[in-house]
């Protein structure tokens, strides 16, 4: 273009030669506009080019800033990106980048929310206390402190112990190094400042530690514990809470529970595959009688009848809990039938599972004592227990009555196969009467859902019982 | 610790994986038999349907395949709390056991040490000796029990382990079976839906197509009825179009004769503008040649008049002048002759024209008279026998005008011809040509052209004698008082005439005079003749007015010859010149307007063919018109007779037959 507004007074004063060499656009066949970069473009190159300098995005228009999305270095440090740059193609650049295989669904379709998240779980799982630079962490909770919703630490690693000092120590004697060396990571100086985490799944385990195994690799120690209990308490925004495969044991249990008491929005707890038995539980019950949870999952723990009876008194109180899970506990039939009872209270309980805690013939009757008068309860999981054929009747008996409960899980308790065929056609039938499909497909989801955990936990579980 | 714990039964878990597993089948195949069935059957509400049955196997695979999962984990669960079970009862069995052990060790213990006891009571080495090997013995056999505790628990121990490394696989087993039931989950529920897509694709699809053809013919129905109703529009446009057409054409032709008559009419016109033209072109060059006749006579005077001068010139200077002005009188002279030739030539030719051209006419008039006249003769009879046979009136014909061709002209070309004076060409034979004419045309009023002719030959023979009458010296002495009197008009001639004899001067001051007075050399005895006649005129008017023409003729002759000196005063030589020269004008002008040889007769004629065109006059066409109208009538009532002629042959016809038929029908009666 510059060359065909030329001037025709220069043209007079331009040697034959360089006329030669000028070429007329209308006469170069390869020749199309596309093939030369418009102004703007080249001005936003040359700021994506020097946007560490001299940062430019906000006066842009949306569609020059996307331009820029596409052309910013992913290699540009966050001081300069993360509160300048939003949403957008550029942070999935990023994304693509560091892992590859990206699932934005999971992080509620935002780009820049899954790479602040996973780089900084990324962090997390690889920092090794006493010997990673706890600065740069703070510098990425500093960058990072309004994005970050969720947090899934699927690690925390123990501090690296000198060969020589472990060497000595193994001469010197076997229990002696107990102390402060194998406490993890420390939350405390993290939840403080991430203004808008909702979400803090944590495992005190190692994965793929190989022969190095140690038990105390997987194990939650005291000042661990405190850490993460004023670490909590100070994370006001906080909504859902899973530490599990960690052996919580009462003495943590309680101790979190106290510094949970009065959580302002905290709304799902689990505590599955720990040590947690009836002290525990009772604290538990505390929390749900005091806060406002809704779901609450205690599996795999040592709950016994004492602890059952604390919780179901909890929750015939209880007006917020949606799910309770005590799955594979020793509630037995004091600890069933007071459950049962509580939920002829309860109003608001949807979700009880009960599998495995050898409850008999008197939690079914009290059980169908209570489904003849909820509405509420939709599914009921009693698997592997003993219940017997009069159980078994009375609660084909009871689910004629009902008309809520769309799942009932009774296999591997004993009860005659006609009667479950029944109750099963029964539970159909109010599925079917239900309108509501998109809440049983989400049902449906979640339990694929747990499933998919319960199947990655088979691993961490097997390593808990001896 | 060395309890064995019973491995937990083989969970009836495979059972229940058979049993789903067959589900799955089943629940799999029935929905596409379902499916299958609900194809063949008619459509629409098949959808609904269709799609109800789809949900309901697509919650039917859902529960069955999840229930496949779950079976496992619900096995594992119950083998777990089974393994606890088991575990817990182990652990209060070892907690007896080692109570037991406990208690037993323990009462051992206080033996022994009541033994030692008792030991201190003995003095005697050999009792002590007893008691030592005794106490000796029970301690070995607590020792022994306490190996074969220990013992007991570290195989528990084992077995416990070994158990725990069988879980473990057993565990990691099921989880892979797990794994593998969900992917198998996934794929079969892919295919599933899969097919549940194809599925209610066709159907969407079959719905579709029976909406589009549907669709289609209601498309092409509505198509066609388009189609006709503009193909009935199209017809009528058509119609209307060719109606419009054949109305402009009409238009079109009706303009088109419109200017045609027009254009005829102004065609008309423009040939008789263009006759007028001609004509207008005729009389001038009529004119051009008179002029060019003047001219040459003008010429011919100069001519003299030069040819007079260098001989006058000689005779008084023949000396000085050289031979060039000679060469060049030779040479003018020459010219002269010439040109002289020239104006013969066209004199000739102009005569050859003029004759042609009367010839022609003459023809022209004969054949158109003789026609007329036919047609004339034709009226005259038909309204004869008007007359006669239809009113009974004695018919008198009309009289019929009677006209000659050269009547007039004649007269006026002779006198023309004879006044030119120079070569004359024979008048005689015109005149007695028109007497010809004259005397051709069968009419009753020949005499009263014989009487014009004989007056004008009279005319014509007095100017004739005067003519002869007229000497040279007469001219000189009538012109002679007209010179004194009108020299003024050329005194610079004058100056140049005093060198000149009598004779001469005289000549050339007539000629000068003439010029002056632009009248011409022929016209001169006239001019004489008219001044005699003007005096004689006077005389008459001072004397008596009663004496005759003739007379007064005589005595002009008598006095003209006898007195020349009193031939003319002097002092009424201007008057009678001036009243002469207004009749010359006047008899030019006459004469030039005689040369127009359709123009000459143009108001006779036009009487001559009026009465002609007249001869049946205005009373007699109203007569005829009442005849015919009469005839007409008479016709008609006529037509109407003969027609009822026929009417009554046929109604006497019928008559004849009724009768004829009322004969036959009262016959047989009769008979």
């Amino acid at each position: 273009m510059p060359q065909s507004t030329l001037p025709s007074a220069s043209d007079s004063k331009v040697p034959e030669g360089s006329k030669k060499t000028r070429t007329i656009i209308s006469e170069d066949p390869c020749w199309t506009l596309s093939l030369l970069p418009r102004l703007s473009d080249l001005c936003l190159q040359s700021i994506a080019n020097n946007f560490e300098e001299h940062p430019l995005f906000e006066q842009l228009s949306s569609s020059q800033r996307d331009f820029l999305q596409q052309r910013l270095s992913p290699s540009l440090p966050l001081h300069v990106t993360a509160n300048l740059i939003g949403d957008g193609v550029y942070w999935k650049r990023r994304c693509q980048q560091l892992w590859g295989l990206c699932d934005v669904s999971h992080y509620g379709h935002s780009w820049k929310r899954m790479f602040f998240e996973r780089s900084l779980e990324n962090m997390i799982e690889l920092f090794i206390p006493d010997v990673s630079d706890p600065g740069n962490l703070l510098d990425m909770v500093h960058h990072c402190r309004d994005f970050v919703k969720r947090l899934r630490v699927s690690q925390l690693l123990t501090p690296v112990m000198d060969p020589q000092r472990v060497e000595e120590e193994e001469v010197a004697s076997d229990n002696e190094y107990e102390g402060p060396s194998m406490d993890h990571f420390d939350f405390s100086i993290l939840l403080q400042k991430l203004s808008r985490l909702e979400e803090l799944h944590v495992v005190y385990r190692v994965k793929e530690c190989g022969m190095n195994f140690e038990w105390k690799m997987f194990e939650m120690t005291d000042r661990d514990c405190e850490s993460l209990a004023t670490a909590l308490e100070s994370c006001k925004t906080l909504k859902v809470l899973r530490l599990h495969q960690s052996h919580v044991d009462d003495k943590k249990c309680r101790l979190l529970v106290k510094h949970l008491l009065d959580h302002p929005s905290l709304r799902q707890l689990d505590f599955s595959h720990n040590l947690i038995s009836d002290k525990g539980a009772r604290a538990v019950a505390k929390l749900l009688s005091r806060s406002s949870l809704q779901e609450l999952d205690m599996c795999d723990n040592h709950i016994r009848d004492h602890g059952a009876k604390a919780i179901a008194h909890a929750l015939s109180n209880n007006s917020t809990l949606l799910s309770l899970n005590l799955r594979l506990n020793r509630v037995r039939d004091e600890g069933g039938q007071a459950l049962g009872e509580a939920l002829l209270r309860n109003c608001t309980l949807r979700h009880l599972h009960l599998g495995g805690n050898e409850v008999g013939r008197r939690t079914a009757a009290a059980l169908s004592e209570a489904l003849r008068q909820n509405n509420v309860l939709r599914s009921i999981n009693l698997s592997c227990n003993s219940l017997g054929e009069d159980g078994g009747r009375a609660l084909q008996e009871a689910m004629c009555h009902n008309t809520s409960l769309t799942e009932c899980d009774l296999r591997l308790t004993q009860v005659d196969e006609d009667i479950v065929s029944s109750i099963t056609q029964l539970v159909w039938a109010n599925q079917s009467s239900e309108p509501r499909q998109d809440q049983e497909k989400s049902g449906a989801r979640r339990e694929v859902d747990e499933m998919r955990d319960e199947a990655q936990e088979f691993t961490g579980q097997s390593w808990t019982y001896e | 610790m060395e309890e064995v714990i019973d491995v937990p039964g083989a969970p009836p878990e495979p059972a229940v994986v058979s049993q789903t597993l067959g589900n799955e089948q089943r629940a799999s195949q029935n929905p596409i038999d379902n499916t299958v069935a609900t194809e063949s059957e008619p459509q629409k509400q098949n959808v609904q349907e269709q799609e109800k049955i789809s949900a309901q196997r697509i919650t039917n695979l859902h529960r069955h395949l999840t229930a496949l999962v779950t079976n496992i984990q619900t096995a594992a669960d119950a083998r777990e709390s089974m393994r606890r079970k088991d575990l817990e009862e182990a652990r209060e069995m070892r907690l007896k056991l080692l109570e037991n052990d406990m208690k037993s060790s323990q009462e051992k213990f206080a033996e022994i040490t009541k033994g030692w006891s008792l030991a201190k009571d003995y003095v005697h080495a050999e009792e002590l000796q007893i008691a030592l090997d005794d106490q000796q013995r029970l301690l070995t056999i607590l020792l022994q029990e306490k190996k074969s505790l220990i013992n007991h628990l570290q195989e528990e121990l084992k077995v416990g382990d070994d158990r725990f490394v069988k879980d473990l696989r057993k565990q990691t087993e099921e989880r892979d079976l797990m794994l593998e039931r969900m992917e198998d989950q996934i794929r079969t529920l892919t295919l599933a839906y899969r097919e549940e897509l194809l599925q209610t694709q066709a159907v969407n699809r079959q719905e579709t197509d029976d909406l589009l053809t549907r669709d289609m013919s209601e498309w092409d129905q509505h198509i066609k009825t388009l189609g006709d109703t503009e193909l009935d529009r199209l017809t009528e446009r058509r119609k209307t179009v060719a109606e419009h057409e054949a109305k402009i054409h009409s238009l079109i032709f009706h303009t088109l004769d419109k200017q045609t008559a027009a254009k005829i009419e102004q065609n008309t016109k423009l040939q008789v503008m263009e006759r007028e033209h001609q004509k207008i072109l005729a009389s001038n060059i009529i004119i051009r040649l008179k002029q060019i006749k003047e001219r040459h006579e003008l010429d011919i005077l100069m001519n003299n008049r030069v040819e007079s001068l260098p001989t006058e010139k000689k005779k008084s200077i023949t000396t000085t002048h050289s031979t060039q002005p000679s060469k060049k009188s030779q040479h003018l002279s020459k010219e002269y002759k010439q040109s002289v030739q020239h104006y013969e030539r066209l004199q000739k030719t102009i005569k050859q024209i003029t004759l042609a051209d009367t010839r022609t006419f003459e023809d022209m008039w004969l054949t158109v008279d003789a026609e007329v006249k036919q047609l004339v003769e034709k009226a005259l009879d038909i309204d004869s026998l008007i007359c006669k046979q239809h009113y009974g009136i004695a018919w008198q014909r009309p009289q019929l005008p009677v006209r000659g061709v050269h009547s007039d002209k004649h007269f006026h070309r002779s006198g023309h011809l004879q006044f030119s004076g120079l070569s004359q060409t024979n008048p005689a034979s015109h005149r007695s040509r028109g007497m010809k004419t004259e005397t051709d045309t069968e009419s009753t009023d020949v005499e009263v052209c014989k009487d014009r002719s004989v007056v004008q030959s009279d005319g014509q023979a007095e100017l004739e004698e005067e003519e002869n009458m007229f000497s040279m010296e007469m001219l000189t002495k009538v012109m002679e008082p007209l010179w004194e009197e009108i020299g003024f008009l050329m005194e610079e001639d004058v100056k140049l005439l005093h060198c000149l004899d009598k004779d001469a001067q005289t000549a050339m001051k007539l000629g000068s005079l003439l010029s002056s007075l632009g009248i011409k050399e022929e016209d001169l005895p006239e001019l004489v003749h008219f001044l005699l006649k003007y005096r004689q005129h006077q005389e008459e008017q001072t004397e008596d007015v009663c004496s005759e023409t003739g007379e007064s003729h005589d005595q002009a002759a008598s006095q003209g010859t006898s007195s020349t000196s009193d031939l003319i005063q002097p002092h009424k030589v201007l008057p009678a010149l001036k009243s002469f020269l207004q009749q010359y004008n006047k008899s030019s002008q006459q004469q030039s307007s005689a040369r127009h040889t359709e123009a000459w007769s143009s108001s006779e004629d036009k009487a001559y063919w009026e009465s002609l065109g007249n001869i049946i006059s205005e009373d007699k066409v109203k007569l005829w018109e009442e005849t015919e109208k009469r005839l007409k009538q008479y016709n008609s009532v006529l037509t109407e007779i003969s027609e009822l002629i026929t009417e009554t042959d046929s109604l006497k016809q019928q008559n004849a037959e009724l009768r004829m038929l009322l004969q036959q029908s009262l016959n047989p009666q009769v008979a």
